[in-house]
């Protein structure tokens, strides 16, 4: 018996170290550029974090360690951040990484045509202080500087300038848009877009390699069902997303592994704060409840959370109660608990508003942006109804829906949120405080929600060095949102990867796929 | 004739005009192009200024004409998710949806005509009815559902095809071909299927009911009663008479083979022109979108002009009319 | 041709002839075909099914108010786990009845199948009678709308008249239009097919004998077309007449996998299917498997209604 299954471990073995050469792995988007600093956008990101890499890096746990800086300490009195360069890093063509690739990156990076510009907004200027040793200084003190630029990734100067990439070009595309030259793990050595993008180890990388793979290819794959099949087939090694109602089957397969985790991203009901009027359904040109907070409220209490996550979600997330996951920093642990499922006080609170007839209006919701968006609108409105309230669904592919929230075509609306900055301060900035063009602040903040307190405390946390005395600005912040029911957090989405069973990788919370922690067995 | 050909040009280069005018005015209706090319961090600033750059700020007029002015010369513009000329794409993704619609088409054809002259001949027979039933099966089911069922059977139950994409491809020239690789002709098996499934079904129906006609007619059974043998009348003339309507139906088959291509490619991420729309669509990618209906407008308005031609070659009753319409 | 003499002559009184036709032959034929009698026996159930759904069903599917989440992915037959509710064939991902939402569902496909069909086929035998029969920049005009309209797959049609349906309809009505959208777009997918048809087999039929011993007669043009040519070229029109309502009902299933068919909270026996297919891999077989069976039986039984009849009427193989 031993005998028998030794050697069939070793057939195994023979059978997996051949398919070690050959990685391959299908998501259902194509990073639509090579370029890091053409598109902040999570697929782009997550993909060329295996190409390219920036000063810092995040861990498995998803905690800032060195990368391309072995160190860095505060400039005086949070007059900026002086980093220390690693010496002896080469990019991929061979060239030496410098404190002038840093600089020629931050300027690249943060041009107005480059979609990264946000991330440089609290920078004054950058300094080089010798080859290895480089200076950015802040317009205030920035305490969560260095975690913010985790995705600022270092392109080689020489390179860009000689293939006439030193800007990106997401309109017409440049050199950069298809060839990649990072100082990462891997380098791409075939790539056509759309279609399949092929790596190959970095001999010369400059930290020790703890994967077995000699050749990754990516595939985008579309349609989710096509997914699960060629994973089940043995036709790809990984997926991600895996349907989340097939979580559960696939587990059972001998074959396939199920790698779930919870995600960075928090899925909420928003609200029209100004409007004066309903604009869908039956009362259509009606005063807007929605400015009552007792509604509010009231549309918290109705939503029963758990029974979304017991069944379209199969268990697999967790219940919201604020803004960002308890996996973020500046998360609000004295406001963990969200508006329980009551549906009699939500009822007395319709009453209370005086709208103990209920009201009929118009829900949006995306149907192909967030795992099971549409299923959960569905449910949202059966959920209403049983309070009295009538919600008319109007679910629409996000093409259609971010032009729809920007000119105001709601009554009531989802929206998930994935803080870029795994701190608690990004959703204030972007989804709660009064919209500000010029400041760059509230820009989707649809609703146009306005809370003088939240707008005086935010600067304050921004540049607030103890965290204590921040974590307490941040709690009141919280209290505030809770109270005024700004939005209703519904669950954290769910992270669900699938794997065959031979191989072993890190799923990280912020859903990027990070190829050098693979190792297929 | 040559005057009708030339007529008829004439008529297709307006038709390709107002496709293309049609096509512009619908990518208004897609969704912006705006929100997919710009992060989660952008501004108002940030959307106002790439909306310029786009020249989606102009009338549309201004944007129709400068569409006109570089499709004349064969350039759609640079694609707004990939950055690169919209001819490259297109013509990179080309190869793998004319195989693709090759073989469907080959196999719709050649086996709807086969099938559908064998269910005329055996009317009554056992076998006929047997196709005749299965074939509808085929065509009482979304060609999605029947693409993802084929995945469900063949790649995860048997393991015996592929699940997705074109396996290896071979380069000649410009032309990536699967035709000349084991995997390859395997990938091919399945969407093929799917693809051609409608078709042929169609075709064989059309056929069998045409040839059902004919077989009555008095010319056949003249000819029946002059001792002709049964292969003669029902190939040389029977099959014959049938073909102007299988014609018809055939050439606008194949423009929707090329349609349609659109659902199977999506489900077995065939890395065709079909997809490439879809993906375009996704992504409000207008300059992809519309060059891909403007080359879809040729093909369509080729092979319609084509299939008047063959009428008259087919048909000779037809050629006395032809001077005048 | 000679076949003057084979022709039924332009018949003097049509009604009688029908109701002859209906009495002998055609009971007949219908009588002694197992196949016919089968097909017949499923289409009428499930018409007879989707019309009186309301009193059949045992929920409302369509109500929101009437729905427990809970109730989600009971298998069919079993109780549930928390509520202990037995559903006949089970419950969707939302806690509908399976059941109810089929009858319903099939409601929906069948209106906008029939309608669809019946609007193609109105415009289609028009445009392509007054094409074959008129001629000149008439046939000119209508066969090169015809070749735009084939340009434009029936997606990109659907997408364009929601575009400008939503454009033009108020907020309030924009759930409701999405049936009248898909019924209009199925159809302007499908006309050119009969109007093709229809040409092409009026444009052999016009050279005939009968036509031009009507025209001589001086018989004036509307009526030789619906009179004569018109019945002589039903033929094909019923060949896709019946696959077209099968297939109808089926592009409808197809539009809700690109996104823009019956909303998710109205759904067609399509939408279901749509919905369904997401199951496959996850053990709910019945959220796929009997929408998908229901739309086969309907479409099937169509189809070989369609054959049948196509056979029965045609007077060329009596």
């Amino acid at each position: 018996m031993f005998l028998r299954s030794s050697a069939i471990g070793l057939v195994l073995l023979a059978a997996t170290a051949a398919q070690a050469a050959d990685f391959k792995w299908a998501s259902t988007t194509d990073p639509q550029t090579l370029d890091p600093h053409a598109v902040n956008s999570a697929p782009v990101l997550g993909f060329l974090n295996n190409v390219y890499e920036g000063l810092v890096r995040r861990n498995q746990d998803m905690a800032v360690e060195p990368a391309l800086a072995v160190s860095w300490e505060p400039i005086g009195d949070g007059e900026g951040w002086r980093f220390n360069l690693r010496e002896g890093v080469t990019f991929h063509d061979g060239s030496d990484f410098t404190a002038e690739d840093v600089l020629f990156s931050y300027e690249r990076a943060s041009n107005e045509v480059a979609d990264t510009n946000s991330w440089f907004a609290p920078v004054k200027e950058v300094k080089i202080v010798d080859d290895y040793t480089i200076d950015i200084l802040t317009h205030g003190p920035n305490p969560i500087f260095p975690g913010s630029i985790a995705n600022w990734m270092i392109m080689d100067s020489g390179w860009a300038e000689a293939n006439a990439a030193a800007l990106p070009d997401k309109d017409n595309g440049n050199y950069a848009t298809l060839n990649a030259n990072g100082t990462g793990a891997f380098r791409v050595t075939a790539r056509e877009p759309g279609l399949r993008t092929v790596l190959e180890p970095f001999e010369g990388w400059w930290d020790d390699a703890t994967h077995n793979i000699t050749q990754a290819e990516f595939t985008p794959i579309q349609n989710p069902a096509t997914a699960v099949a060629a994973l089940l087939s043995g036709d790809v090694d990984m997926i991600n997303p895996v349907p989340i109602q097939d979580a559960a089957r696939l587990k059972e397969s001998d074959e396939v592994e199920i790698i779930q985790g919870i995600e960075a991203r928090v899925i909420m009901l928003g609200f029209p704060h100004e409007a004066e009027a309903l604009k869908y359904g039956g009362d259509a040109g009606q005063p807007n409840p929605f400015k009552d907070v007792r509604v509010r409220q009231a549309v918290a209490h109705a939503i029963n959370v758990p029974a979304i996550l017991a069944t379209i979600m199969r268990g697999n997330a967790e219940e919201a109660s604020q803004l960002v996951s308890p996996a973020m920093s500046g998360y609000s642990a004295a406001h963990a608990d969200r508006r329980a499922f009551d549906v009699d006080k939500a009822k007395a609170l319709l009453d209370e508003a005086g709208y103990a007839n209920g009201f009929s209006f118009g829900l949006k919701c995306p149907n192909d942006r967030y795992l099971n968006d549409e299923a959960v609108c569905q449910a949202v409105v059966s959920m209403l109804a049983q309070i009295g309230i009538t919600a008319e669904l109007d679910a629409m592919p996000v093409r259609n829906y971010w032009p729809e929230l920007r000119e105001d075509n709601y009554d009531m609306y989802l929206l998930g949120w994935s803080p870029g900055t795994f701190d608690a301060e990004h959703p204030i900035r972007f989804l709660v405080t009064t919209p500000n063009p010029d400041k760059k602040l509230g820009s989707w903040n649809f609703g146009g929600f306005s809370n003088a307190r939240v707008d005086e405390l935010l600067p304050l946390i921004q540049a607030e060095l103890d965290a204590g005395k921040r974590q307490a600005m941040l709690d009141e912040v919280t209290q505030i949102i809770q109270d005024e029911q700004t939005y209703v957090p519904l669950y954290v989405q769910p992270l669900v990867w699938g794997t065959r069973n031979n191989v072993a990788l890190t799923q990280r919370p912020d859903n990027f796929f990070i190829l050098r922690w693979v190792n297929v067995n | 004739m040559l005057a009708y050909i030339i007529r008829r040009v004439f008529q297709s280069v307006i038709v390709l005009l107002v496709v293309g005018l049609v096509a512009f005015s619908m990518f208004r209706f897609v969704g912006d192009p705006i929100d997919n090319m710009l992060g989660q961090e952008r501004t108002q600033a940030d959307i106002d200024r790439l909306r310029t750059e786009l020249g989606l700020d102009k009338p549309f007029p201004v944007q129709y004409f400068k569409f006109l002015q570089g499709a004349v010369e064969g350039n759609f513009g640079v694609s707004y998710r990939q950055g690169r000329p919209v001819s490259t794409i297109i013509a990179e993704r080309a190869p793998a949806t004319l195989e693709l619609a090759a073989v469907s088409g080959f196999l719709a054809i050649t086996l709807g005509i086969a099938l559908g002259v064998f269910t005329a001949i055996r009317r009554q027979g056992f076998a006929a009815n047997a196709i005749m039933t299965v074939s509808l099966i085929g065509v009482s089911l979304p060609t999605f559902l029947i693409g993802i069922l084929l995945i469900y059977i063949f790649s995860v139950e048997l393991d015996l095809l592929p699940s997705f994409g074109r396996g290896e491809t071979v380069k000649i020239g410009n032309w990536s071909t699967g035709f000349l690789t084991a995997s390859g002709l395997k990938a091919l098996i399945l969407p093929a299927i799917t693809l051609g499934l409608y078709q042929m079904t169609l075709i064989m129906r059309l056929v069998r009911s045409e040839m059902l006609e004919v077989l009555r007619a008095d010319y056949v059974r003249f000819a029946r009663a002059r001792g002709l043998t049964d292969r003669v009348i029902n190939f040389r003339h029977a099959l014959k008479n049938t073909l102007v309507p299988v014609i018809t139906v055939t050439g606008l088959q194949l423009g929707s083979i090329i349609a349609f291509a659109i659902i199977t490619e999506t489900v077995f991420q065939w890395p065709g022109v079909g997809l490439l729309f879809i993906n375009a669509i996704q992504f409000v990618d207008i300059p992809v979108m519309a060059a891909y209906l403007m080359l879809i407008s040729v093909m369509f308005v080729s092979i319609n002009l084509i299939v008047d031609l063959l009428y008259y070659a087919i048909d000779p009753r037809l050629r006395i009319d032809g001077r005048t319409a | 041709m000679s076949d003057l003499t084979q022709k039924p002559a332009p018949a003097p009184s049509r009604p009688s002839r029908l109701a002859q036709m209906w009495d002998s032959d055609f009971a007949y034929a219908f009588r002694h075909s197992p196949v016919a009698i089968v097909a017949l026996l499923v289409v009428l159930v499930l018409f007879l099914a989707a019309l009186f759904a309301p009193w059949i069903a045992p929920h409302n599917p369509f109500d929101p108010a009437t729905l427990n989440l809970m109730n989600g992915f009971t298998p069919p037959g079993q109780p549930n786990a928390f509520t202990q509710d037995t559903f006949l064939l089970g419950t969707d991902d939302q806690g509908r009845d399976v059941f109810s939402t089929i009858l319903y569902g099939m409601r929906i496909s069948l209106f906008v199948g029939i309608s669809a069909v019946l609007l193609a086929m109105i415009i289609g035998v028009i445009l392509g009678l007054v094409a074959a029969y008129v001629g000149g920049w008439v046939e000119t005009l209508i066969m090169r709308v015809a070749d735009v309209q084939l340009t434009f797959p029936a997606i990109l049609v659907a997408m364009l008249i929601f575009g400008i349906a939503k454009g033009f309809t108020p907020p309030e009505y924009r759930n409701q239009m999405a049936i009248w959208v898909l019924i209009v777009a199925i159809a302007l997918s499908d006309w050119v097919q009969f109007a093709r048809v229809v040409r092409g087999a009026a444009l052999v039929e016009k050279n005939k004998e009968y036509v031009q011993a009507a025209r001589l007669i001086g018989r004036g043009s509307f009526p030789i077309m619906f009179r004569h040519i018109l019945p002589n070229v039903l033929s094909p029109v019923l060949v896709i007449s019946t696959i077209s309502l099968a297939l109808a009902i089926i592009a409808e299933a197809t539009l809700s996998f690109l996104g823009v068919g019956a909303p998710p909270t109205q759904p067609s026996l399509g939408t279901l299917i749509r919905i369904g297919q997401g199951f496959l891999f996850s053990g709910e077989w019945w959220i796929l498997f009997f929408p998908a069976v229901t739309l086969l039986a309907l479409a099937l039984s169509v189809n070989l209604l369609g054959d049948w009849l196509r056979d029965a009427l045609n007077p060329k193989l009596r």
